[in-house]
């Protein structure tokens, strides 16, 4: 077991090590969407079911409706915030608790634009 | 009837893992989306089952007086730790790289936002990560043979990856609902580092006896048998049963304050408590000629070799060197209560030189009736063999066998009595080495 062990130690190492170094290696993918487009909480609002769901997180304006079938979470927890602005969503999780780095970052793939003031 | 110790350890080992089960119920559909999904969800399970084994592991490091028994002993129990520990170890070691690979099914940058960020809830993980990479590391002996104190020291950054690891857990877990989070690891956390409290504080107040050294015999090149004089009450222990011995004196040139386990040689009955201690290390090198007068501390006891019952049946004993040690204090109980045995000893030794004890044993096999003494020198008979064991002790396979000494005859042992037909549950054994 201890050799198990330490082979996984060396594992971890190498696997961690290479993600970061690829991470500065591959430059960002472009994004395809027009992510300065500048969209209303009543355009926001017009997007409000599992199907067709857009949110405004922290200034940002995010299109989810592919990620609902992806996000852990029953859909029906996400298609609470849908149309609608869910900073405190994201932020608490309904129990105080932020979403990982890993999630934010996630989401970054579905952002459309960002929320204009009205 | 008490619980065999395989099944204790059986159902720790299912402790362990019921975290892990119970969020499988929480698993849902959307878990199985994709293999980003999947891959996000072994990362979890992985670090809740990692994170519950290094916590039970941290239960079982008490190391409350008698705590140890139901486990067949404080060797066994420290072993079933350092399982847990290496087995929370890996389980932790793929939780971060499992969430990564989930999230790299987004972007790269996705998956190395999962890995490295200043978030305080993700260094809390990487604390606790490190941590324990630090010092589960002289385990792997890469540096050969760890210093048993140094190792020891290096141990408590195990609290600095229970309080860390649970923080990050406490803030990040999402597997559970959130009255589940808060029950589970609450409760798990609150025992493990009570556990560790009772370690590091309250050990010193309770488990403790003071006494002085009455009388210090050497037996042999670097063995000596110290007489300890109780100050306040004294220990209660059986024959067999080992302590931590804790010196207080100056004049030491090393371990002076440090702990270190040493077998009991003395009868439960007798008025003076006796341990012998073979000069293996610094500390146990400078208490050869520790000074009569000085005072000790005892923790204890533990250690369950030999059993409760003092008529063990027809049993064979072997014993290595200073392994002699936890059979004298049997010997010595058993003359005192005029128990009769049905015994055979074989005593292995180098040579006559390193013969301990020679004149008593000799005597204890004379008075006390059934019990044979034979001696085995290495020098002049060769390792032990099943000839000389056959010779010795011809209906061995109708025998419980006991052996205690260093780790090469344990393994010889093992062999010549499995051949001889020994049931492997018949054969019981205790080693020196805790690490």
């Amino acid at each position: 077991m201890k050799q198990l062990s330490f082979a996984a130690f060396i594992s971890f190492w190498s696997v961690a090590g290479t993600l970061f170094v690829l991470s500065l290696l591959v430059p960002a993918p472009r994004s395809v969407e027009p992510a300065d487009r500048r969209y209303t909480l009543q355009d926001i609002a017009r997007h409000h079911s599992v199907d067709d769901c857009w949110m405004a997180i922290a200034g940002q304006v995010y299109d989810f409706s592919q990620f609902i079938p992806k996000h852990p979470a029953p859909a029906a927890t996400m298609v609470a915030w849908c149309g609608k602005e869910a900073t405190q969503g994201m932020k608490t999780k309904g129990y105080g608790n932020d979403h990982s780095p890993a999630a934010w970052a996630m989401a970054e793939a579905y952002r459309i634009g960002v929320l204009k003031s009205e | 009837m008490a619980t065999k110790p395989h099944v204790i350890q059986l159902a720790i080992w299912l402790l362990a893992a019921l975290p892990a089960a119970l969020a499988l119920l929480f698993v849902t559909p959307a878990d199985y989306a994709s293999s980003g999904t999947v891959l996000n969800m072994l990362g979890r399970l992985s670090g809740i089952w990692g994170l519950s084994c290094l916590l039970v592991a941290a239960m079982l490091s008490c190391r409350v007086p008698g705590f140890d028994q139901p486990f067949g002993g404080l060797t066994k129990l420290w072993q079933l730790h350092h399982k847990l520990g290496l087995s929370g170890f890996i389980l932790l070691l793929a939780h971060p790289l499992l969430l990564a690979f989930g999230a790299a099914e987004e972007s790269l940058t996705a998956a190395v936002a999962s890995l490295f960020s200043t978030r305080l809830a993700l260094l809390a993980g990487w604390a606790a990560l490190l941590a324990l990479m630090v010092f589960m590391l002289p385990t792997f002996h890469l540096l050969g043979e760890p210093d048993y104190q140094r190792w020891k020291k290096l141990h408590r950054l195990a609290g600095i990856t229970v309080l860390f690891g649970l923080s990050h857990t406490m803030a990040l877990g999402r597997t559970f609902p959130a009255s589940w989070h808060a029950l589970l690891w609450g409760s798990s956390g609150l025992l493990a580092l009570s556990a560790m409290a009772y370690r590091w504080v309250f050990s010193r107040y309770y488990g403790r006896y003071s006494y002085r050294i009455s009388k210090v015999s050497p037996l042999a090149d670097s063995v000596v048998e110290l007489s300890l004089q109780p100050l306040t009450k004294p220990l209660r222990y059986r024959p067999g049963q080992f302590v931590y011995l804790r010196p207080d004196a100056l004049e030491l040139s090393a371990g002076n304050g440090e702990e270190h386990p040493f077998t009991l040689s003395s009868a439960p009955s007798a008025p003076v408590l006796r341990i012998c201690i073979k000069a293996l290390g610094d500390a146990s090198r400078a208490l050869q000629h520790i000074a009569v007068g000085s005072c000790v501390t005892v923790e204890g006891p533990y250690g369950n070799f030999l059993p409760l019952s003092m008529a063990p049946g027809r049993s064979l004993w072997i014993a290595g060197g200073i392994g002699i040690v936890p059979f004298l204090s049997y010997l010595r109980h058993s003359a005192s209560q005029h128990n009769a045995l049905d015994v055979q000893l074989i005593y292995c030794v180098e040579d006559k030189a390193h013969l301990l004890f020679a004149d008593e044993l000799s005597q204890l096999a004379a008075t006390i009736d059934g019990c044979r003494l034979t001696v085995h020198f290495f020098n002049r008979d060769g390792p032990l063999d099943s000839r000389f064991v056959a010779e010795h002790c011809p209906d061995v396979s109708a025998r419980k066998v006991w052996i205690c000494g260093p780790a090469p005859l344990l393994c010889r042992s093992r062999a010549i009595l499995r051949r001889a037909g020994v049931a492997t549950g018949d054969i019981v054994t205790e080693a020196f080495t805790l690490l």
